[in-house]
């Protein structure tokens, strides 16, 4: 189905960009590739009246790094780093979880911060860059900046703590040492489709810093601190029922099947972390 | 609103005057006159309207013709003087790669790609790479072996030995387990109403239960609920038109991200007072969106924990045709509804203390519930 007709907005200052969007009472939307808003259009479960186009904004393809951090812009394509054109913050991670994204043609035009602020539970780069302490620098419609940890970053199903009028427009990752593990494993009845279950796992002995975190638990990524610590203190990956109590006492709705897929999830991205292969 | 965009389209320069909303399938196919690009799904899933564009490619049923400008598109009508694509259409035919052909100016795309991506594919990578290539007739051995054909070809042309060693496994520091930091803290997370799912399908049905607590003893909660009157505005998004004895008609709004839906509709309930118990039955339609949902709606207020608290259990099943059915999806049901409920809940306190609901947002319980539950039975 065609989409409802819509305006097609392509600012290049990305202050006005960000004023499009927070003067339309929620009806005029930012897109930065489309590949989840597109289907939604053609299906008219949403029919805005605008949307701004946000690839063309200056830096927002960039792709850049600090002494201490790796910097993407928002528009970068899931492609781009797959394909390695990304500085890395942790050896291999970010290539592994954006090749796993979709398909190729979806992963040619699809974005990393499209994917971040239509905040679906089950997207890849909300679990992944969680683990990976990064954060989202967002631009606002009076030009100022501020930066969003991702563990604040996504309220629920397609919340985030953006406002009306602020426009995500990098990605901040802080860059890890040589030494740092990470796994990274999601579980999916096919091939690209929306994961059932997702599990991230990164560690660093050299910072100390441990995170484990869960995907597609229907709302924003679950941190879990002790099964992280259990991991780094003991090399191994908690035993399922450990892990499964964990998840039990998470407080989210989670059935058994869910509850199983994300505990073996779990274990093999620890397991894939810290073997010595 | 409609403007003029320029492509170059197998080699050759060409414009086009669409609005905005315009697909690129739609301007090869229904301007240009190149229906060889095949559209099926129109969201992106089955891999029929495959192009390359600049190279890559593309779903050309989710991508804009205009954020298409200036590019370069080959459609299977194009790839001239290819000679990876002509082989490919040769090895297609060989191994017998097609039947009825519908799917076919995709996987050709796609098959050009991992030919390009890939020195020395295996099976597995070719099919893991095909995976967003749906054929549902003649099944994927034929095409995976005109693929590997294809790349054989081109490792002979190379000297026949371009396939490269295997790598040999590089081992790495052993890891030394460690004492981590405390780590961030976390943020605050409200706690779930009841444990264990909340979510689940039966008999066809889309099944959520909860309970929440209230700030209000069960007499007055109990009014509230009866009153349809009063206690319509406290549901997120929900307006009532009319009630005629135990009939009603109004409408409820969701918003949820970017998906909006306006249910109308008409319903009927019933109240008995003694129990504390009730139902709301009804069905309604969203016409833009061309979906359908019926449910029922069964409540129950309790005393609470506490001296002059209540507890309201719900239970609400429903089904959903059309649109919204290809989408739902029920893992994201559960945070929906805590959501809903949390708004819900502290509405109904507000009203009972004497204030207003808070101004509708258009967010409603009832219906986002629609929008993302049941697309995984039929996707799936």
């Amino acid at each position: 189905m065609k989409p409802a007709p819509f305006e097609l907005h392509r600012p290049s200052d990305t202050a006005l960009a960000a004023r499009m969007t927070g003067g339309g009472d929620g009806t005029i939307k930012p897109v930065a590739g489309g590949q989840s808003l597109g289907p939604m259009l053609n299906l008219r479960l949403t029919r805005p009246a605008g949307l701004v186009d946000i690839t063309a904004l200056p830096g927002l393809t960039d792709l850049r790094e600090t002494a201490t951090h790796v910097e993407i812009g928002a528009a970068v394509t899931h492609a781009r780093i797959e394909d390695g054109a990304c500085p890395e913050p942790i050896a291999g991670m970010l290539r592994h979880v954006a090749g796993g994204i979709a398909y190729r043609a979806v992963r040619n035009r699809g974005t990393i911060g499209g994917s971040l602020c239509h905040a679906d539970p089950a997207a890849d780069w909300i679990t992944a860059l969680t683990a990976l302490g990064a954060s989202v620098v967002a631009t606002g419609g009076t030009g100022t900046t501020r930066e969003i940890p991702m563990t604040e970053f996504m309220l629920g199903a397609y919340r985030t703590a953006l406002r009306p009028d602020e426009i995500a427009t990098a990605i901040r990752i802080p860059r890890h040492s040589p030494g740092a593990r990470w796994g990274y494993h999601k579980i999916c009845r096919k091939v690209g489709e929306f994961a059932d279950a997702i599990a991230a796992f990164v560690a660093d002995p050299q910072t100390r810093v441990c995170r484990a975190v869960f995907g597609s638990t229907g709302g924003a990524p679950l941190v879990s601190p002790v099964l992280a610590a259990h991991a780094a203190r003991t090399g191994t990956p908690a035993d399922l029922a450990m892990v499964k109590a964990e998840l039990g006492r998470s407080g989210l709705s989670l059935g058994a099947v869910k509850i199983h897929q994300l505990a073996v999830a779990h274990r093999r991205a620890v397991a894939e972390a810290l073997s010595d292969g | 609103m409609a403007e003029t965009i320029r492509l170059t389209v197998n080699g050759e320069a060409c414009t086009a005057t669409v609005p905005a909303r315009t697909q690129l399938a739609e301007v090869l196919r229904d301007h240009l006159d190149l229906t060889g690009t095949h559209l099926a799904c129109e969201q992106g899933v089955c891999g029929a309207c495959t192009v390359m564009v600049n190279g890559r490619p593309v779903r050309s049923c989710i991508t804009y013709a205009h954020s298409c400008d200036g590019a370069v598109i080959e459609t299977i009508e194009g790839h001239r003087g290819d000679p990876v694509m002509d082989r490919l259409r040769d090895a297609f035919s060989r191994h017998h790669a097609l039947q009825c052909g519908f799917c076919t100016p995709g996987m050709l795309a796609t098959a050009r790609d991992i030919v390009a991506r890939f020195d020395a594919p295996d099976e597995a990578t070719i099919r893991h790479e095909l995976s967003g290539n749906l054929c549902r007739c003649t099944g994927y051995v034929g095409i995976v072996n005109a693929i590997r054909d294809v790349i054989d070809q081109r490792a002979a042309d190379a000297g026949g030995a371009a396939r490269p060693a295997p790598a040999e496994p590089v081992g790495r520091p052993a890891f030394t387990p460690f004492e981590p930091v405390a780590p961030d803290p976390a943020p605050a997370r409200a706690a779930a109403a009841t444990s264990g799912p909340r979510v689940t399908e039966e008999d066809g049905a889309t099944v959520v239960r909860r309970d929440f607590a209230l700030a209000h003893p069960p007499e007055a909660v109990w009014a509230l609920f009866s009153d349809p009157r009063r206690v319509a505005p406290c549901i997120p998004g929900a307006t009532l038109d009319s009630i005629d004895g135990d009939r009603f008609e109004g409408a409820v709004e969701i918003r949820f991200g970017p998906i909006r839906a306006r249910f109308g509709g008409q319903g009927s309930f019933l109240n008995d007072d003694s129990r504390r118990e009730g139902a709301i039955t009804g069905r309604g339609d969203d016409k833009l969106g061309k979906s359908r949902v019926q449910g029922d709606l069964r409540y129950a207020i309790e005393p609470g924990t506490d001296a002059g608290t209540s507890r309201a259990r719900i239970e609400l099943r429903f089904e959903i045709e059309g649109m919204l059915a290809q989408f739902n999806r029920p893992e994201l049901v559960a945070g929906f509804v805590d959501y809903i409920l949390g708004q819900f809940a502290a509405n109904c306190d507000a009203v009972l203390a004497g204030g207003d609901a808070a101004p509708s947002r258009g967010v409603s319980a009832l219906a986002m519930l629609w929008a993302v539950l049941k697309a995984w039975t039929r996707r799936r």
